[in-house]
């Protein structure tokens, strides 16, 4: 018996695909199942062919979405002759009768075809295609009829009565049609156990939902693939809490907004991904410099330039690492998992605060975008943290305008004072400055201040930053982030587990203690990221200065890898450091 | 408060007679005559000559970025809509490099006030061509004279959706303080250019030209400032070199009075912590 179900469903760009995917994702979650799904699509919002491969399970949430497929549902030709070579050999192809099938295609495996034009026009509309494919794909998992007509209800509900009575026609005949010619897949002969609340969603909203509860009130943001979501969800979120998004006019009105806001007092954001990050490279420098506390979301996606729009990378952590032009502190963090989008993104927010510093939560397209099943995340209090604020006995004593918002301290951290708070004012400027905030550019001043800036952050060096997963039993150990963790963790699983597999979950400062106690407990550390150079790996080299202990195995093609692909590279690691 | 309280002691940089002195003053006089709380004043600059104006004033004082003043600026309004916030900085920052912010922070229409010191050059990097600069402007970078059609503040603010713009100049102080105080009280985004000569770089556009060429837009106008149309044929007739308050409109709804939310709240000092039943509202939604 399987472990899990794979089912593709593909067809053109504009037929709803996608949201028929997570119609059935949300329905088989409500039946216990726990599923995850990868979108492929071009930047075209209509025309070209986009498909959504979901892997469904039943015990436990889905690490990585399988590349062989136990189900194919075409609905375009194109479809069908792209994923052909990964449907199983047991796998069952179902098609649109109207495509066009070349006989080579379906040569010795088991393909329906199914009117699933033909139902639509004849009880609705063409375009309700995709009503008739659930209504197949519906019984093919296993659904009664009643909790098909719901979901579509769900759906189309407050689309007007003849839409909806058209739709649900389709449904009906596409349901009994499919009744006859097809048969459930063994998979959904035993439910799930309905143990746990669940919840489903992508990247974006795990950080959106951990911002909200963070605190944050406000978002400047630019749209963006595949960022967009994290302003679309808070434009949502905010008005039932009190707080602001604001479209700006482009990436750097964005981040200086979000500085100017931060400034007055409100936490505050901004999301992006690529070439928004290029252009937020001026604002990273003002906050560093002026010591505002900001949280920047940097959905990565395959660049440089525009690159592949719609396509995973992980290329956009060495120019993140080494920021822009002069030299200020940063933390990056980067989540692998919804959980730790949700928890990293209300531990950002504390951070900025405490360092006065700017703070990236760095995602990638697929950790961005992947809607996935996840046990439900429950309520807890979140620790606020607002870091040193200036009491008001510091300002009532300090003569006027005497304020030293940058007091050189112990840990170079002073505290803040929030415009309209009597007695704070005081100068802020990205030229260098004295305490005072007045500008300054007499060496010992210069030196004393980069001093205090840079070592803010220090402290997080010495704290541990990489998750790892076994028990420390081989002497090799796989280290990666962002959604390729997933895929590892699954292929991990398959081998055996004769390696170790970890994640790093805060990239700046690095964890660089921590990073040597693996190294004196490993033979190799091999990093594995999707970027040309081996950014991670170079950049431990570069902190660490054991080159001899780090592998790199990079992926830039756009696909990522998969877990086969990752089983192999593991076996191979294995024998060889045996 | 008088108007040295404005004042934190520091003596400019700049050059003696710059116009950019009478501009630090009117600002310093208004926020004296109005009585703003030293606390409640926020100025935000970008980077120029002009830029510095904010590291002389006894207020939040946000120096920014080169042309960034206005994204800044309007950050801070959202955060805290209690504030009075005044935006400043050079004709290349509001009209080359944040020519942008200026015209989406028009049709914003926050309530903000938009200060710029305008003198046809780029001062800090000692006098090389602006975008307002006059055809034949010989500087560093245009030897021959400057080639390209200067930009006119005055028909871009109004073609944008401007609620209010005037135009100053420094050597008619009393003038220009009661032009920032009337883009003060203006509720929305208020544009005041001042003509603010560099008499170091700008040999041809001097107070003495000023005097010369300016108009006054009351004398000169013949509708009131309430009619567009009126105030885009005197900006067109004057060549926009004419002092005055050229446009206003107080029927334009400002950006805080279509979002009441921002009125009623102020971001900055709400209260943050999260209760068990508004997280399950915003997380409802993802719930199966
Ligand atoms: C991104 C960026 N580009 C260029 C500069 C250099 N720079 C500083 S001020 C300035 C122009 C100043 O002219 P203006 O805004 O008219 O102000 P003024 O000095 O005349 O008052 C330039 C180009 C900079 N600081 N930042
Ligand atoms: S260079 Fe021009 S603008 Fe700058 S301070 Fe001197 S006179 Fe003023």
């Amino acid at each position: 018996m399987n472990k899990n179900f794979t089912l593709l469903i593909g067809g053109i760009q504009g037929e709803g695909v996608v949201s028929t995917g997570i119609s059935l994702m949300k329905a088989l979650s409500r039946r216990g199942y726990y599923t995850l799904s990868e979108r492929k699509f071009s930047s075209r919002i209509k025309g070209g062919n986009t498909h959504v491969a979901i892997t469904i399970a039943k015990k436990e949430e889905v690490n990585s979405v399988e590349s062989c497929y136990d189900m194919i549902m075409a609905m375009d030709q194109d479809s069908i002759h792209l994923n052909m070579h990964q449907l199983k050999p047991k796998g069952i192809l179902l098609y649109d009768e109207d495509i066009k099938i070349d006989e080579e295609w379906t040569d010795g495996l088991r393909s329906i075809a199914l009117p699933l034009s033909a139902i639509a026009k004849k009880h609705g509309k063409l375009f309700m295609k995709n009503t008739s494919v659930i209504g197949c794909l519906g019984k093919v998992t296993g659904f009664t009829y009643e909790v098909l007509q719901e979901m579509v209800t769900e759906a189309y509900g407050n689309k007007g009565e003849e839409v909806l009575d058209q739709n649900i026609a389709v449904l009906k005949t596409a349901f009994n049609h499919a009744s006859t010619t097809i048969s459930r897949a063994s998979f959904f002969d035993s439910e799930p156990a309905q143990a746990k609340k669940k919840m489903m969603m992508i990247g974006n909203e795990a950080i959106a939902i951990g911002a909200v509860v963070a605190g944050c009130r406000f978002m400047a943001g630019y749209p963006i693939t595949p960022a967009s979501d994290v302003m679309e969800n808070l434009a949502l979120i905010f008005p039932l809490v009190g707080g602001k998004t604001v479209q700006t006019e482009d990436e750097v009105a964005a981040i200086a907004m979000t500085i100017g806001a931060s400034h007055a007092g409100v936490r505050s954001m901004t999301a992006t991904s690529g070439p928004g990050m290029t252009l937020m490279g001026e604002g990273l420098g003002l906050a560093g410099m002026t010591e505002t506390p900001i949280v920047v979301v940097d959905a990565q996606r395959a660049g440089p330039s525009t690159g592949m729009p719609t396509k995973m990378e992980q290329s956009d952590l060495s120019f993140l690492y080494h920021g822009g032009h002069g030299e200020y502190a940063a933390i990056i963090l980067s989540p692998s998992t919804l959980q730790e989008c949700y928890e990293m993104t209300v531990d950002a927010f504390n951070l900025a605060d405490r360092y006065q510093c700017p703070v990236i939560i760095m995602t990638d397209l697929n950790l961005s975008l992947s809607a996935k099943t996840i046990d439900e995340i429950s309520f807890s209090e979140p620790v606020i943290d607002r870091g040193q604020l200036a009491s008001t006995e510091i300002l009532e004593s300090s003569y006027d305008g005497g304020f030293t918002r940058y007091q050189l301290t112990e840990n170079g951290i002073s505290a803040r004072a929030i415009p309209g708070t009597k007695g704070g004012q005081h100068q802020v400027t990205g030229l260098e400055h004295n305490e005072l905030g007045r500008p300054s550019d007499h060496p010992e001043n210069r030196k004393a201040m980069m001093d205090k800036r840079m070592k803010k952050t220090d402290p997080l060096k010495e704290r541990e930053g990489i998750i790892l997963e076994g028990k420390a039993s081989g002497s090799t150990l796989f280290l990666t982030f962002g959604s390729l963790y997933g895929t590892l963790k699954e292929a991990w699983m398959r081998t055996g587990k004769n390696v170790d597999l970890a994640r790093i979950g805060r990239i700046k400062p690095l964890p660089v203690k921590q990073l040597e106690t693996l190294m004196d407990q490993y033979e190799k550390i091999i990093v594995v990221e999707c970027n040309y150079h081996g950014q991670l790996a170079n950049i431990i080299n570069q902190e660490t200065g054991q080159p001899q202990k780090v592998k790199s195995i990079t992926r830039y093609d756009g696909k990522g890898f998969s877990i086969e692909e990752m089983m192999e590279i593991m076996d191979r690691w294995c024998q060889e450091w045996k | 408060m008088e108007m040295k309280d404005y004042g934190n002691g520091l003596n400019p940089t700049w050059c003696k007679g710059c116009g950019h002195f009478s501009i630090l003053r009117s600002l310093q006089t208004t926020a004296s005559r109005m009585n703003i709380p030293r606390e409640m004043l926020a100025v935000v600059s970008g980077i120029g000559c002009s830029g510095r104006i904010s590291g002389y004033m006894n207020a939040y004082s946000f120096h920014s970025v080169h042309g960034r003043s206005l994204p800044v600026a309007q950050g801070i309004k959202l955060a805290n809509p209690d504030l009075i916030v005044v935006a400043a900085g050079g004709d290349g920052d509001g009209f080359a490099i944040g020519t942008s912010h200026t015209v989406h922070a028009i049709r914003r229409n926050m309530d903000i006030t938009y200060i710029v010191m305008n003198n046809q050059v780029y001062g800090l990097t000692k006098g090389h061509v602006s975008p307002v600069s006059h055809q034949g402007f010989k500087t560093k970078t245009t030897p021959m004279g400057s080639v390209d059609m200067p930009l006119e503040p005055g028909l871009l603010a109004l073609a944008s959706g401007a609620s209010f713009y005037a135009q100053g100049f420094s050597a008619q102080q009393e003038e220009l303080i009661e032009l920032i105080q009337n883009a003060i009280e203006h509720p929305g985004f208020s544009l005041v250019q001042v003509f603010s000569p560099c008499v170091t770089y700008n040999k041809v556009n001097t107070y003495q030209w000023f005097r010369e060429h300016l108009k006054s837009a009351d004398e000169v106008r013949k509708a009131d400032p309430s009619d567009y149309l009126g105030s885009m044929q005197l900006l067109k007739e004057t060549e926009g070199l004419c002092t005055g308050v050229i446009y206003q409109n107080r029927t334009k709804l400002s950006y805080e009075e279509l979002h009441q939310e921002v009125k009623e709240k102020n971001l900055a000092t709400q209260d943050l912590r999260m209760t068990e039943a508004v997280y399950q509202q915003i997380t409802e939604r993802f719930k199966l």
